[in-house]
Protein backbone atom coordinates (compact mmCIF):
# COMPACT_ATOMS: atom_id res chain seq x y z
CA UNK A 1 0.00 0.00 0.00
CA UNK A 2 2.87 2.36 0.76
CA UNK A 3 3.96 4.53 -2.01
CA UNK A 4 0.34 4.70 -3.38
CA UNK A 5 -1.16 7.91 -2.30
CA UNK A 6 -4.95 7.83 -1.61
CA UNK A 7 -5.27 10.32 -4.35
CA UNK A 8 -3.61 8.23 -6.97
CA UNK A 9 -5.79 5.44 -6.21
CA UNK A 10 -8.46 8.06 -6.59
CA UNK A 11 -7.83 8.70 -10.39
CA UNK A 12 -7.35 5.35 -11.34
CA UNK A 13 -11.14 4.51 -9.73
CA UNK A 14 -12.10 7.54 -11.43
CA UNK A 15 -10.65 6.41 -15.35
CA UNK A 16 -11.99 2.86 -14.33
CA UNK A 17 -15.51 3.89 -14.03
CA UNK A 18 -14.93 6.00 -17.14
CA UNK A 19 -13.54 2.67 -18.92
CA UNK A 20 -16.83 0.50 -17.45
CA UNK A 21 -19.32 3.03 -18.60
CA UNK A 22 -18.08 2.92 -22.20
CA UNK A 23 -17.94 -0.69 -22.12
CA UNK A 24 -21.31 -0.81 -20.41
CA UNK A 25 -22.58 1.32 -23.29
CA UNK A 26 -20.75 -0.65 -26.03
CA UNK A 27 -22.41 -3.92 -24.15
CA UNK A 28 -25.98 -2.22 -24.53
CA UNK A 29 -25.52 -0.78 -28.20
CA UNK A 30 -24.08 -4.83 -29.53
CA UNK A 31 -27.10 -6.10 -27.72
CA UNK A 32 -29.73 -4.36 -29.46
CA UNK A 33 -28.38 -4.64 -32.72
CA UNK A 34 -28.02 -8.34 -32.04
CA UNK A 35 -31.43 -8.49 -31.83
CA UNK A 36 -32.54 -7.06 -35.24
CA UNK A 37 -29.73 -8.70 -36.85
CA UNK A 38 -31.12 -11.90 -35.36
CA UNK A 39 -34.41 -10.85 -36.58
CA UNK A 40 -33.15 -9.89 -40.51
CA UNK A 41 -31.55 -13.80 -40.17
CA UNK A 42 -34.63 -15.17 -39.46
CA UNK A 43 -36.73 -13.29 -42.04
CA UNK A 44 -34.54 -14.16 -44.85
CA UNK A 45 -34.50 -18.35 -44.31
CA UNK A 46 -37.84 -19.58 -45.66
CA UNK A 47 -36.28 -17.73 -48.92
CA UNK A 48 -33.39 -19.52 -49.30
CA UNK A 49 -34.75 -22.80 -48.52
CA UNK A 50 -37.73 -22.63 -50.84
CA UNK A 51 -35.01 -21.69 -53.86
CA UNK A 52 -32.49 -24.38 -52.35
CA UNK A 53 -35.49 -26.67 -52.47
CA UNK A 54 -36.31 -25.81 -56.30
CA UNK A 55 -32.52 -26.29 -56.85
CA UNK A 56 -32.65 -29.76 -55.44
CA UNK A 57 -35.69 -30.87 -57.34
CA UNK A 58 -34.35 -29.48 -61.01
CA UNK A 59 -31.20 -31.22 -60.18
CA UNK A 60 -32.46 -34.55 -59.56
CA UNK A 61 -34.95 -34.71 -62.49
CA UNK A 62 -32.48 -34.14 -65.14
CA UNK A 63 -29.21 -35.54 -66.63
CA UNK A 64 -25.60 -34.57 -65.15
CA UNK A 65 -23.77 -32.05 -65.93
CA UNK A 66 -26.52 -30.31 -67.58
CA UNK A 67 -25.44 -27.18 -66.61
CA UNK A 68 -22.40 -25.09 -66.15
CA UNK A 69 -22.28 -24.72 -62.44
CA UNK A 70 -22.84 -28.22 -61.58
CA UNK A 71 -19.48 -29.20 -62.84
CA UNK A 72 -17.22 -31.03 -61.10
CA UNK A 73 -13.55 -28.62 -60.64
CA UNK A 74 -10.25 -29.31 -59.35
CA UNK A 75 -9.92 -26.34 -57.10
CA UNK A 76 -6.91 -25.31 -58.41
CA UNK A 77 -8.29 -21.78 -58.56
CA UNK A 78 -10.64 -20.86 -55.68
CA UNK A 79 -11.94 -17.84 -54.90
CA UNK A 80 -12.78 -17.22 -51.08
CA UNK A 81 -15.99 -14.67 -50.59
CA UNK A 82 -14.37 -13.71 -46.43
CA UNK A 83 -16.80 -12.14 -44.73
CA UNK A 84 -15.71 -10.03 -41.10
CA UNK A 85 -16.48 -7.14 -39.57
CA UNK A 86 -15.43 -3.13 -40.27
CA UNK A 87 -14.19 -2.42 -36.60
CA UNK A 88 -12.53 -4.58 -34.21
CA UNK A 89 -13.39 -4.84 -30.02
CA UNK A 90 -15.10 -7.79 -30.75
CA UNK A 91 -13.22 -10.44 -29.24
CA UNK A 92 -11.66 -13.52 -31.43
CA UNK A 93 -14.43 -12.57 -33.91
CA UNK A 94 -12.43 -11.29 -36.96
CA UNK A 95 -8.97 -12.96 -36.37
CA UNK A 96 -11.13 -16.65 -35.88
CA UNK A 97 -12.30 -16.13 -39.59
CA UNK A 98 -9.20 -14.88 -40.83
CA UNK A 99 -6.91 -17.65 -39.20
CA UNK A 100 -9.40 -20.50 -40.82
CA UNK A 101 -9.06 -18.56 -44.42
CA UNK A 102 -5.37 -17.99 -44.01
CA UNK A 103 -4.83 -22.18 -43.41
CA UNK A 104 -7.08 -22.94 -47.04
CA UNK A 105 -5.23 -20.87 -49.27
CA UNK A 106 -1.82 -21.15 -47.98
CA UNK A 107 0.22 -22.22 -50.93
CA UNK A 108 -2.56 -22.23 -53.50
CA UNK A 109 -3.43 -19.47 -55.99
CA UNK A 110 -5.90 -18.74 -54.47
CA UNK A 111 -8.27 -15.16 -54.90
CA UNK A 112 -9.86 -13.12 -51.56
CA UNK A 113 -12.79 -10.99 -52.06
CA UNK A 114 -12.58 -9.29 -48.65
CA UNK A 115 -15.77 -7.78 -46.97
CA UNK A 116 -15.56 -5.77 -44.15
CA UNK A 117 -12.89 -2.86 -43.71
CA UNK A 118 -10.86 -5.13 -41.27
CA UNK A 119 -10.79 -7.61 -43.81
CA UNK A 120 -9.54 -6.07 -46.59
CA UNK A 121 -6.94 -4.56 -44.46
CA UNK A 122 -5.64 -7.89 -43.12
CA UNK A 123 -5.55 -9.52 -46.88
CA UNK A 124 -3.75 -6.61 -48.25
CA UNK A 125 -1.45 -6.46 -45.96
CA UNK A 126 -0.88 -10.68 -46.83
CA UNK A 127 -0.67 -9.24 -50.73
CA UNK A 128 -3.46 -12.09 -51.59
CA UNK A 129 -4.68 -10.87 -54.54
CA UNK A 130 -8.60 -9.96 -54.87
CA UNK A 131 -10.48 -9.43 -58.15
CA UNK A 132 -11.71 -6.15 -58.86
CA UNK A 133 -15.53 -5.49 -57.16
CA UNK A 134 -15.68 -2.47 -55.41
CA UNK A 135 -17.63 -2.94 -52.72
CA UNK A 136 -18.94 -1.01 -49.37
CA UNK A 137 -18.65 -1.30 -45.86
CA UNK A 138 -20.00 -4.63 -44.18
CA UNK A 139 -22.16 -2.65 -42.34
CA UNK A 140 -23.33 -0.79 -45.79
CA UNK A 141 -23.71 -4.02 -47.91
CA UNK A 142 -27.69 -4.43 -48.84
CA UNK A 143 -29.23 -7.45 -50.04
CA UNK A 144 -29.14 -5.77 -53.71
CA UNK A 145 -25.76 -5.43 -53.25
CA UNK A 146 -25.57 -9.59 -52.53
CA UNK A 147 -27.48 -9.87 -56.10
CA UNK A 148 -25.01 -8.08 -58.00
CA UNK A 149 -21.77 -9.57 -56.66
CA UNK A 150 -23.27 -13.13 -56.95
CA UNK A 151 -23.98 -12.22 -60.96
CA UNK A 152 -20.45 -10.99 -61.26
CA UNK A 153 -19.43 -14.37 -59.30
CA UNK A 154 -21.03 -17.11 -61.40
CA UNK A 155 -19.32 -14.42 -64.48
CA UNK A 156 -16.56 -15.00 -63.08
CA UNK A 157 -17.03 -18.67 -62.50
CA UNK A 158 -18.24 -19.50 -65.44
CA UNK A 159 -15.49 -17.84 -67.90
CA UNK A 160 -13.06 -19.94 -65.53
CA UNK A 161 -10.96 -17.23 -63.87
CA UNK A 162 -12.21 -19.04 -60.62
CA UNK A 163 -12.67 -22.95 -60.67
CA UNK A 164 -14.52 -23.00 -56.93
CA UNK A 165 -15.92 -20.26 -54.81
CA UNK A 166 -15.87 -20.66 -51.36
CA UNK A 167 -17.88 -18.26 -48.70
CA UNK A 168 -16.02 -17.51 -45.33
CA UNK A 169 -18.31 -15.98 -42.90
CA UNK A 170 -18.97 -16.43 -39.31
CA UNK A 171 -21.91 -19.26 -38.11
CA UNK A 172 -24.11 -17.76 -35.46
CA UNK A 173 -24.98 -20.59 -32.90
CA UNK A 174 -25.97 -19.02 -30.47
CA UNK A 175 -25.37 -15.44 -28.36
CA UNK A 176 -22.74 -16.93 -26.72
CA UNK A 177 -21.15 -19.52 -29.32
CA UNK A 178 -20.09 -18.35 -33.08
CA UNK A 179 -18.20 -20.13 -35.00
CA UNK A 180 -16.03 -19.57 -38.25
CA UNK A 181 -17.31 -21.87 -41.26
CA UNK A 182 -16.34 -22.06 -45.10
CA UNK A 183 -18.59 -23.36 -47.47
CA UNK A 184 -18.42 -24.23 -50.86
CA UNK A 185 -20.89 -22.16 -53.17
CA UNK A 186 -19.92 -23.07 -56.66
CA UNK A 187 -20.06 -25.29 -58.27
CA UNK A 188 -22.86 -26.61 -56.75
CA UNK A 189 -22.55 -30.07 -54.97
CA UNK A 190 -24.96 -33.00 -57.10
CA UNK A 191 -27.84 -33.72 -54.82
CA UNK A 192 -26.94 -37.56 -53.67
CA UNK A 193 -30.57 -38.48 -54.54
CA UNK A 194 -31.82 -40.33 -57.48
CA UNK A 195 -33.99 -39.21 -60.35
CA UNK A 196 -37.79 -39.19 -58.14
CA UNK A 197 -40.50 -40.60 -60.36
CA UNK A 198 -42.63 -37.33 -58.75
CA UNK A 199 -45.21 -35.63 -60.96
CA UNK A 200 -44.09 -34.38 -64.13
CA UNK A 201 -43.43 -30.03 -63.12
CA UNK A 202 -43.15 -27.90 -65.90
CA UNK A 203 -40.46 -25.50 -66.42
CA UNK A 204 -40.85 -22.38 -68.47
CA UNK A 205 -38.60 -21.85 -70.92
CA UNK A 206 -37.17 -24.78 -70.04
CA UNK A 207 -35.21 -26.69 -66.90
CA UNK A 208 -31.75 -25.52 -68.08
CA UNK A 209 -32.80 -22.33 -68.05
CA UNK A 210 -34.68 -22.22 -65.07
CA UNK A 211 -32.01 -23.60 -63.06
CA UNK A 212 -29.22 -21.28 -64.98
CA UNK A 213 -31.44 -18.05 -64.20
CA UNK A 214 -32.32 -19.46 -60.91
CA UNK A 215 -28.24 -20.03 -59.22
CA UNK A 216 -27.37 -16.15 -59.14
CA UNK A 217 -30.29 -15.80 -56.82
CA UNK A 218 -29.18 -18.54 -54.57
CA UNK A 219 -25.83 -17.82 -55.08
CA UNK A 220 -26.63 -14.02 -54.10
CA UNK A 221 -28.99 -15.57 -51.13
CA UNK A 222 -26.45 -17.47 -49.70
CA UNK A 223 -23.94 -14.63 -49.63
CA UNK A 224 -26.81 -12.33 -48.01
CA UNK A 225 -27.75 -15.26 -45.75
CA UNK A 226 -24.29 -15.40 -44.64
CA UNK A 227 -23.86 -11.99 -44.05
CA UNK A 228 -26.68 -12.08 -41.78
CA UNK A 229 -24.82 -14.62 -39.83
CA UNK A 230 -21.94 -12.49 -39.72
CA UNK A 231 -23.22 -9.71 -38.40
CA UNK A 232 -25.81 -11.34 -36.04
CA UNK A 233 -22.18 -12.75 -34.25
CA UNK A 234 -20.62 -9.69 -34.77
CA UNK A 235 -22.38 -8.23 -32.97
CA UNK A 236 -22.54 -11.08 -30.52
CA UNK A 237 -19.00 -11.42 -29.87
CA UNK A 238 -18.48 -7.67 -29.44
CA UNK A 239 -21.44 -8.14 -26.37
CA UNK A 240 -19.67 -10.81 -24.70
CA UNK A 241 -16.09 -9.11 -25.29
CA UNK A 242 -17.51 -5.93 -23.46
CA UNK A 243 -19.81 -7.47 -21.37
CA UNK A 244 -16.08 -9.36 -19.51
CA UNK A 245 -14.64 -6.01 -20.20
CA UNK A 246 -16.98 -4.75 -17.88
CA UNK A 247 -16.86 -7.34 -14.72
CA UNK A 248 -13.30 -7.01 -15.20
CA UNK A 249 -13.65 -3.45 -15.03
CA UNK A 250 -16.39 -4.37 -11.69
CA UNK A 251 -13.72 -5.97 -10.18
CA UNK A 252 -10.84 -3.81 -10.37
CA UNK A 253 -12.72 -0.96 -9.02
CA UNK A 254 -14.20 -3.00 -6.19
CA UNK A 255 -10.34 -4.13 -5.53
CA UNK A 256 -9.48 -0.23 -5.85
CA UNK A 257 -11.80 0.88 -3.45
CA UNK A 258 -10.45 -1.82 -1.29
CA UNK A 259 -6.63 -0.54 -1.42
CA UNK A 260 -8.18 3.09 -1.36
CA UNK A 261 -10.51 2.54 1.91
CA UNK A 262 -7.26 1.06 3.66
CA UNK A 263 -4.99 3.53 2.90
CA UNK A 264 -7.57 6.00 4.10
CA UNK A 265 -7.87 4.24 7.29
CA UNK A 266 -4.07 3.65 7.66
CA UNK A 267 -3.66 7.83 7.06
CA UNK A 268 -6.08 8.16 9.67
CA UNK A 269 -4.47 6.07 12.06
CA UNK A 270 -1.26 7.73 10.88
CA UNK A 271 -2.48 11.14 12.22
CA UNK A 272 -4.28 10.02 15.15
CA UNK A 273 -1.04 8.39 16.58
CA UNK A 274 1.08 11.41 15.55
CA UNK A 275 -1.55 14.04 17.54
CA UNK A 276 -1.51 11.46 20.61
CA UNK A 277 2.48 11.27 20.64
CA UNK A 278 2.28 14.99 20.53
CA UNK A 279 -0.10 15.57 23.19
CA UNK A 280 1.87 13.14 25.36
CA UNK A 281 4.87 15.21 24.63
CA UNK A 282 3.70 18.51 25.80
CA UNK B 1 -64.36 -19.07 -56.07
CA UNK B 2 -62.05 -21.46 -56.45
CA UNK B 3 -58.92 -20.74 -54.53
CA UNK B 4 -55.42 -21.92 -54.16
CA UNK B 5 -53.16 -21.30 -51.51
CA UNK B 6 -50.39 -18.18 -52.15
CA UNK B 7 -47.28 -17.44 -50.45
CA UNK B 8 -44.79 -14.61 -51.39
CA UNK B 9 -41.79 -14.76 -49.43
CA UNK B 10 -38.85 -12.56 -50.00
CA UNK B 11 -35.70 -12.19 -48.38
CA UNK B 12 -36.94 -9.43 -46.57
CA UNK B 13 -39.43 -11.74 -44.82
CA UNK B 14 -43.12 -12.90 -45.63
CA UNK B 15 -44.87 -10.45 -47.83
CA UNK B 16 -48.35 -12.69 -48.36
CA UNK B 17 -49.77 -15.70 -47.00
CA UNK B 18 -53.22 -17.14 -47.29
CA UNK B 19 -55.35 -17.82 -50.30
CA UNK B 20 -55.96 -16.22 -53.28
CA UNK B 21 -58.32 -16.73 -56.61
CA UNK B 22 -55.64 -15.07 -59.18
CA UNK B 23 -52.09 -14.19 -59.58
CA UNK B 24 -50.68 -12.57 -62.49
CA UNK B 25 -46.78 -12.45 -62.23
CA UNK B 26 -44.47 -11.55 -65.13
CA UNK B 27 -42.09 -14.24 -66.18
CA UNK B 28 -38.74 -14.21 -68.34
CA UNK B 29 -41.16 -15.14 -70.99
CA UNK B 30 -43.80 -12.90 -70.36
CA UNK B 31 -46.97 -12.76 -67.57
CA UNK B 32 -48.68 -15.61 -66.80
CA UNK B 33 -51.69 -15.81 -64.76
CA UNK B 34 -51.80 -18.46 -62.55
CA UNK B 35 -55.26 -19.89 -61.84
CA UNK B 36 -56.41 -22.83 -59.15
CA UNK B 37 -55.95 -26.51 -60.69
CA UNK B 38 -52.78 -25.04 -62.17
CA UNK B 39 -50.26 -27.96 -62.87
CA UNK B 40 -46.91 -28.34 -61.37
CA UNK B 41 -45.10 -25.02 -62.39
CA UNK B 42 -41.29 -23.33 -62.09
CA UNK B 43 -40.53 -20.14 -64.14
CA UNK B 44 -38.07 -17.26 -63.26
CA UNK B 45 -39.42 -14.31 -62.77
CA UNK B 46 -38.61 -11.07 -64.41
CA UNK B 47 -39.09 -7.37 -63.37
CA UNK B 48 -43.16 -6.53 -63.34
CA UNK B 49 -45.81 -6.08 -61.78
CA UNK B 50 -47.78 -8.15 -60.02
CA UNK B 51 -51.34 -8.96 -59.15
CA UNK B 52 -52.95 -10.83 -56.63
CA UNK B 53 -56.75 -11.82 -56.89
CA UNK B 54 -58.04 -12.44 -53.59
CA UNK B 55 -61.57 -11.90 -52.33
CA UNK B 56 -62.32 -10.41 -55.00
CA UNK B 57 -60.00 -7.56 -54.80
CA UNK B 58 -57.08 -6.72 -56.38
CA UNK B 59 -53.66 -5.89 -54.61
CA UNK B 60 -50.88 -4.42 -57.02
CA UNK B 61 -46.98 -5.36 -56.57
CA UNK B 62 -43.72 -4.76 -57.81
CA UNK B 63 -42.19 -7.91 -57.94
CA UNK B 64 -38.30 -8.24 -59.39
CA UNK B 65 -36.38 -11.38 -59.96
CA UNK B 66 -36.76 -14.50 -58.27
CA UNK B 67 -39.34 -16.99 -59.75
CA UNK B 68 -42.09 -18.52 -59.21
CA UNK B 69 -43.25 -22.36 -58.54
CA UNK B 70 -46.51 -24.40 -58.33
CA UNK B 71 -46.60 -27.31 -56.56
CA UNK B 72 -49.44 -29.67 -55.55
CA UNK B 73 -51.85 -26.75 -55.57
CA UNK B 74 -49.97 -24.31 -53.56
CA UNK B 75 -48.03 -21.01 -55.19
CA UNK B 76 -44.72 -20.03 -53.99
CA UNK B 77 -43.74 -16.58 -55.33
CA UNK B 78 -39.96 -16.30 -54.84
CA UNK B 79 -38.98 -12.83 -55.52
CA UNK B 80 -35.80 -11.08 -54.96
CA UNK B 81 -37.88 -7.81 -54.01
CA UNK B 82 -41.79 -7.43 -53.55
CA UNK B 83 -43.08 -4.17 -52.31
CA UNK B 84 -46.93 -3.70 -51.97
CA UNK B 85 -48.41 -0.48 -54.04
CA UNK B 86 -48.87 1.17 -50.50
CA UNK B 87 -45.26 0.55 -49.27
CA UNK B 88 -43.54 1.84 -52.34
CA UNK B 89 -41.59 4.81 -51.70
CA UNK B 90 -42.30 7.16 -54.70
CA UNK B 91 -39.62 9.52 -54.00
CA UNK B 92 -36.78 7.06 -53.45
CA UNK B 93 -37.96 5.42 -56.92
CA UNK B 94 -37.87 9.19 -58.43
CA UNK B 95 -34.24 9.38 -57.34
CA UNK B 96 -33.45 5.91 -58.19
CA UNK B 97 -34.56 6.91 -61.57
CA UNK B 98 -32.35 9.98 -62.01
CA UNK B 99 -29.15 8.42 -60.52
CA UNK B 100 -29.32 5.98 -63.46
CA UNK B 101 -30.34 8.39 -65.85
CA UNK B 102 -27.49 10.36 -64.91
CA UNK B 103 -24.97 7.16 -65.19
CA UNK B 104 -26.41 6.19 -68.56
CA UNK B 105 -26.16 9.61 -69.84
CA UNK B 106 -22.37 10.06 -68.70
CA UNK B 107 -19.57 9.28 -71.80
CA UNK B 108 -17.36 7.64 -69.07
CA UNK B 109 -19.66 4.85 -67.68
CA UNK B 110 -18.34 1.27 -68.00
CA UNK B 111 -20.27 -1.35 -69.33
CA UNK B 112 -20.58 -3.00 -66.03
CA UNK B 113 -21.94 0.04 -64.79
CA UNK B 114 -24.39 0.59 -67.41
CA UNK B 115 -25.85 -2.36 -66.87
CA UNK B 116 -26.52 -1.58 -63.17
CA UNK B 117 -27.52 1.50 -64.10
CA UNK B 118 -30.01 -0.15 -66.78
CA UNK B 119 -31.51 -2.40 -64.20
CA UNK B 120 -31.90 0.40 -61.61
CA UNK B 121 -33.48 2.51 -64.05
CA UNK B 122 -36.26 -0.87 -64.71
CA UNK B 123 -36.82 -1.21 -61.27
CA UNK B 124 -37.73 2.41 -60.65
CA UNK B 125 -39.72 2.70 -63.87
CA UNK B 126 -41.82 -0.82 -62.21
CA UNK B 127 -41.87 0.74 -58.75
CA UNK B 128 -43.64 4.34 -59.79
CA UNK B 129 -45.73 2.19 -62.61
CA UNK B 130 -47.13 0.02 -59.36
CA UNK B 131 -47.63 2.99 -57.08
CA UNK B 132 -50.20 4.32 -59.31
CA UNK B 133 -52.83 1.91 -57.47
CA UNK B 134 -51.21 3.33 -54.23
CA UNK B 135 -54.29 4.68 -52.30
CA UNK B 136 -54.30 8.18 -51.92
Amino acid sequence: MAGISTKQIKTRIRSMEATRQITKAMEMVASSKLRRAQAQALAAKPYFETLYGVIQDIAATNRENFSPYLKATEGVRPLYVVIAGDRGLAGGYNQNVFKLVQSRVQGLQAGVLPIGKKTVEYFASRNIPAPEIRLPDMTEVTMGDCFTLSKQLCGLFRDGVYDRVYIAYTDFESVLSQVPYIRQILPLESPETERKSGPVTLYEPSSEEVFDTIIPEYVGGILYGGLCESRASEHAARRNAMDSATKNADEMISDLSLRYNRARQAAITQEITEIIAGAKRS
Amino acid sequence: MAEFALKIVTPDGLRYEGTAEKLVVRTTAGDVAILPGHIHYVAPLGMGESVVTAAGKKRYGACIGGMVSVANGNVTLVPASFEWAEDIDLERARRSQERAEATLGNADTTDTERKLADARLKRARIRQHVARHKPK
